[in-house]
């Protein structure tokens, strides 16, 4: 029998390592919070030929990791994922589990959650524990206009999805050692119902700008259809992704995906710029959760500029041009 | 003869934030005062519903679980096309969490239309925005199922679906029945039609559920039945001291970029310092 | 419920529709064909159009929300609307024979030919009776001669009612109305006027020369043009007035929005108690017009007499419409005076609210004579 030493359990999801690393991200959130708990870190591991990953993971902070290496865990599957996670944590009862906020992520801890009949937090910017040892997971709302500090206080395990970005790993130490647990692949699974056809990895322009680290937004400030696509060569310059206001769209100068806000997407770059919006709170809803916002404006008094870091009081249009000249230049260089 | 397809879609009732009587400074959001709208989610996964009603024909029932008011989203999705209108309401279910409402919802299904087809929702609502009732209905209505799913077409009862997921575009296949939770990414919802408007209060009604309707303990439904309890409400929107650049475009743009070259080429992966200037 | 959301829905549309170029149109004086077709599978051309003839048949008080909506963003859109609906449509909902309707109705409930009202001459307007386009019977129908002047859609018209004179024997002279056709032969359209506001609608003369009219397209009695043209305008006044509100309270809300932005002193123009008067005489008149527009817009509802609650709604709104735009601009400054922003397209749409479809004196004249004669 397994002696009663509490574990934070972290989902490897590996399956974007190089665009995500949410995965040691958490690893290293769970460290510090496995210190307040006097817990161990776990990892848990599903795929074929992982032992890549699970390495990985015991140098980024795991004390152990559950391994289910077999040919069929090949490719995400959400049916049989789901089952062996299932019957993982039938076993062993964890105190907490995190899952990256991934879009499997976020398909997979919510079914875990329902089966366990536990609670779940969605896409959580915080983690902790208080006093009482409970984790205090804080998830936003309304685009990040609202943050909620959620707890669960009568069911385990305790559950959240965390964003991606949201906490930084720790440096890698291939020194250190964990125990590596293998566990085999259960004959008796259900089968599995949805079933993956066809997976390609897309071209790496269509990144979705929810997840884009840099996202340029333009609104009418722009001036017209023709200044408006200069964006898009600035874009280029910064690996930047493209988001408009509604005027901007609704006016076909750049197509409606491209639509951030209220009714459109909701973004979280590290910098976003915001070229000629004035900031209306539809718009300004779904940029909340920006890190860092630099906005152009003729019109010093525009909602957008008070909500940004660095305001910049100039034609958007001119500023976009001279950008594009100085960045060919410094790039370059 | 091949029975009509059953379609249910379920759509939230939310806030819409222009109206949201709210203050920044505390945090705090008066919600029953604001305006509601359908969640645009739900709006995606409903006119996926009415795309496939015009193509293969179909009958769409739409759920809701909210209070009385709520019965707008209802009449608005008769407008666009839906035929059956569910409201599930009861005080009891106030305060309800993903795992409380997914219950509630899956219930409605399996009450107002047991012999469902395809279950689509909305990826994820824009007031709590947790994207986690459609997959927590997956589990409880043991369907397969798949979230996030941006294009769909049915041959027979399989379904083939298309989705972005962590930067693979991935074709998958289902049997129906099943469930779907659509993002916003393709077919914009099509504009209310008026006449559609006045129909929809005329020659429709909307069947109401109470927790009894549904035969669900109330122990697991709202707050009782919700594992996760929010402590602490607050706003993250505070007034920014931020700096304000004037003058020239091309001095704005210098100093920017001198000043924040961390910041802006650690984001985007380039470095823009300089070098002219500091060799 | 109801209500809110035809007001939903609509705003959701202009919005997203005709607020990106509602700017650019009124420039250009340019008819958004585009636009109009998508509004003609959303029922926004047969409103009141009952539904075998393939209207929507809405309420008056949906209808004159509709009204308000369109025109709060572009109110040329909201003219075309309103007066294709009333004065163009309801004529022939009213007056019409069951084969008129029938023929005519359905073309136009579905938007693919838009009405006009031509009953205003260089000799007549205010004064029905005035006409001197004439009307002469003949043996297959009648032949119509005469310059009809600023219709409204009339560069757009496929119907269009034309109030004509004609005299039989030695009778007095009486005015008919006739659905003329734009592909009839002898009519044509005038060049596109250069007006003041409400530039997208293509406002025009039309010209009948010698043009020949089937029999079939004769609305109502011999000499019942008055009757029509009054019944007509009666409706008509709603659309009007609701189209006014809607222009009030654009201005309204461009004058709360930018009485926050714009600081003066190192504080929002807002917290100005001037501006606070202001702002709170254009709310308190605004919803004044409206309880007076949706009162009447019950009344035809009931099936109760209207004209005159019809009147003072349209008298009242449009000088509110007016009052409210001006004092936009004010609050805008000089800004309010650029044509960058909204206010100053709402101030030149506001003035012709007061002189088409009866000017706010024939309006007084109406409400007048009925408060007059109920006080005998």
């Amino acid at each position: 029998m397994k002696d009663s030493i509490k574990e934070i359990w972290v989902f490897g999801d590996y399956r974007n390592y190089f665009q995500n690393r949410v995965t040691l991200q958490l690893l290293s959130r769970a460290t510090e919070l496995a210190k307040m708990l006097q817990a161990k870190v776990c990892a848990v591991v599903f795929g074929d030929q992982v032992d890549e990953w699970v390495n990985e993971y015991i140098a980024h902070g795991a004390d152990r990791v559950l391994v289910i290496d077999h040919p069929d865990l090949k490719n995400y599957k959400i049916e049989t994922y789901v089952n062996l996670m299932i019957r993982l944590i039938g076993k062993q009862r964890p105190e907490i589990i995190l899952v990256g906020a991934t879009n499997f992520g976020r398909e997979f801890a919510p079914r875990i959650a329902k089966r366990l009949k536990t609670g779940l937090s969605a896409d959580c910017v915080d983690l902790d524990i208080n006093d009482e040892g409970l984790l205090v997971q804080t998830a936003p709302s309304f685009g990040g206009n609202i943050l909620a500090q959620i707890i669960t206080p009568e069911c385990k395990p305790q559950m959240a999805t965390v964003r991606p970005g949201t906490f930084q790993e720790i440096p890698h130490n291939y020194e250190r050692t964990g125990e590596i647990v293998r566990i085999p692949m259960p004959a008796d699974l259900p089968k599995e119902r949805v079933h993956l056809i066809f997976s390609e990895r897309s071209p790496q322009r269509s990144q979705r700008i929810e997840e884009a680290k840099v996202v340029i937004c333009g609104g009418r400030g722009m001036g017209s259809k023709k200044k408006f696509k200069k964006l898009t060569e600035l874009g280029e310059l910064m690996n930047a992704e493209i988001g408009a206001t509604r005027p901007v769209v609704y006016a076909n100068w750049i197509e409606a995906d491209a639509l951030i806000g209220q009714a459109g997407k909701h973004i979280k770059p590290k910098v976003l710029f915001a070229f000629g919006i004035s900031g209306a709170i539809q718009h300004t809803a779904a940029i909340n959760n920006a890190e860092f916002i630099i906005a152009v404006n003729k019109n010093p008094n525009a909602p957008m500029m008070a909500m940004a870091d660095i305001a910049i009081v100039a034609d958007a249009n001119q500023v976009c041009t001279a950008m594009i000249k100085e960045l060919k230049v410094r790039i370059r260089g | 003869m091949m029975k009509m397809l059953k379609l249910v879609t379920c759509i939230k009732q939310v806030p819409m934030v222009s109206e949201l009587p709210w203050d920044p400074r505390t945090g705090t959001l008066k919600r029953n005062l604001a305006d509601g709208m359908i969640n645009p989610a739900c709006r995606y996964a409903l006119e996926a519903a009415l795309i496939l009603k015009n193509t293969y024909g179909a009958e769409i029932t739409a759920i809701t679980m909210g209070s009385d008011i709520a019965e707008e989203v209802l009449r608005e999705a008769f407008a666009m096309g839906a035929d059956r209108g569910i409201l599930v309401s009861d005080p009891k279910m106030a305060g309800a969490d993903t795992l409380a409402t997914s219950l509630v919802l899956s219930r409605a299904v399996q009450t107002a239309c047991a012999d469902f087809d395809l279950i689509l929702c909305g990826c994820h609502t824009s007031d709590s925005e947790t994207a986690q009732v459609g997959p927590q209905m997956i589990e409880e209505l043991d369907i397969p199922g798949v979230t996030y799913v941006d294009r769909l077409e049915l041959d027979g009862r399989l379904l083939r679906l298309q989705r972005l997921s962590d930067n693979f575009i991935e074709t998958l296949e289902m049997e129906l029945p099943g469930l779907v939770t659509i993002t916003t990414q393709r077919q914009a919802p099509r504009y209310v039609p008026l006449a559609g408007l006045q129909d929809a209060f005329t020659d429709k009604d909307i069947s109401r559920l109470s927790l009894e309707d549904l035969d669900l303990d109330p122990e697991l439904t709202g707050a009782k039945g919700s594992p996760t309890k929010i402590i602490n409400v607050f706003s993250p929107t505070a007034e920014k001291d931020n700096i304000i650049m004037k003058g020239s475009a091309r001095k704005i743009v210098q100093q920017l970029f001198d000043q924040f070259d961390d910041k802006i080429g650690g984001a985007i992966g380039k470095d823009i310092k300089d070098y002219q200037e500091s060799q | 419920m109801k209500h809110k959301l035809v007001r939903k829905t609509v705003r959701d549309f202009s919005e997203a529709e005709l607020g990106p170029i509602a700017h650019e149109i009124d420039r250009d004086a340019r008819f958004p064909w585009q636009v109009i077709e998508k509004m003609r599978v959303l029922n926004y051309f047969g409103l009141q159009i009952p539904r075998k003839y393939g209207g929507a048949e809405v309420d008056s008080i949906s209808y004159a929300i509709t009204i308000e909506e369109l025109s709060k963003v572009c109110a040329s859109i909201g003219l075309c609307v309103t007066v294709h609906n009333s004065v163009g449509a309801q004529p022939i909902k009213s007056f019409g024979t069951e084969k008129q309707k029938e023929c005519f109705l359905p073309p136009m409930a579905s938007g693919e030919r838009i009405g006009a009202f031509c009953l205003t001459e260089a000799n007549a307007g205010s004064d029905a009776s005035g006409v001197e386009t004439n009307a002469v019977e003949v043996e297959d129908g009648y032949i119509i001669n005469g310059t009809k002047i600023f219709v409204t859609n009339g560069g757009i018209c496929g119907y269009a009612l034309i109030f004509a004179t004609m005299t039989t024997g030695a009778g007095k002279p009486f005015t008919n109305v006739f659905i003329v056709e734009k592909e009839m032969a002898g009519f044509s359209v005038g060049e596109i006027e250069d007006l003041c506001g409400m530039r997208a609608n293509p406002v025009s003369s039309l010209f009948l020369e010698d043009c020949k009219v089937p029999f079939d397209n004769c609305l109502g009695q011999p000499g019942s043009g008055i009757k029509i043209a009054l019944t007509a305008l009666d409706s008509g006044r709603i659309g009007i007035a609701a189209q006014a509100l809607g222009i009030a309270q654009g201005a309204f809300e461009a004058a709360i929005k930018y009485s926050k932005e714009r600081q003066q002193f190192k504080k929002p123009i807002s917290s100005f108690q001037t501006i606070q008067n202001y702002l709170a005489d254009m709310a308190t008149e605004i919803d004044a017009g409206r309880l007076l527009l949706y009162r009447a817009c019950a009344l035809k509802d009931e099936n109760k007499p209207f004209g005159t609650e019809a009147a003072m709604a349209k008298l009242y709104c449009s000088s509110v419409a007016n009052r409210t735009t001006n004092l936009a601009m004010q609050i805008h400054g000089g800004y309010g005076y650029s044509k960058e922003y909204d206010v100053e397209r709402y101030f030149r749409d506001a003035k012709v609210t007061e002189i088409y479809e009866g000017t706010s004196e024939v309006q007084r004249l109406v409400i007048s004579r009925a408060v007059l004669s109920q006080h005998t």
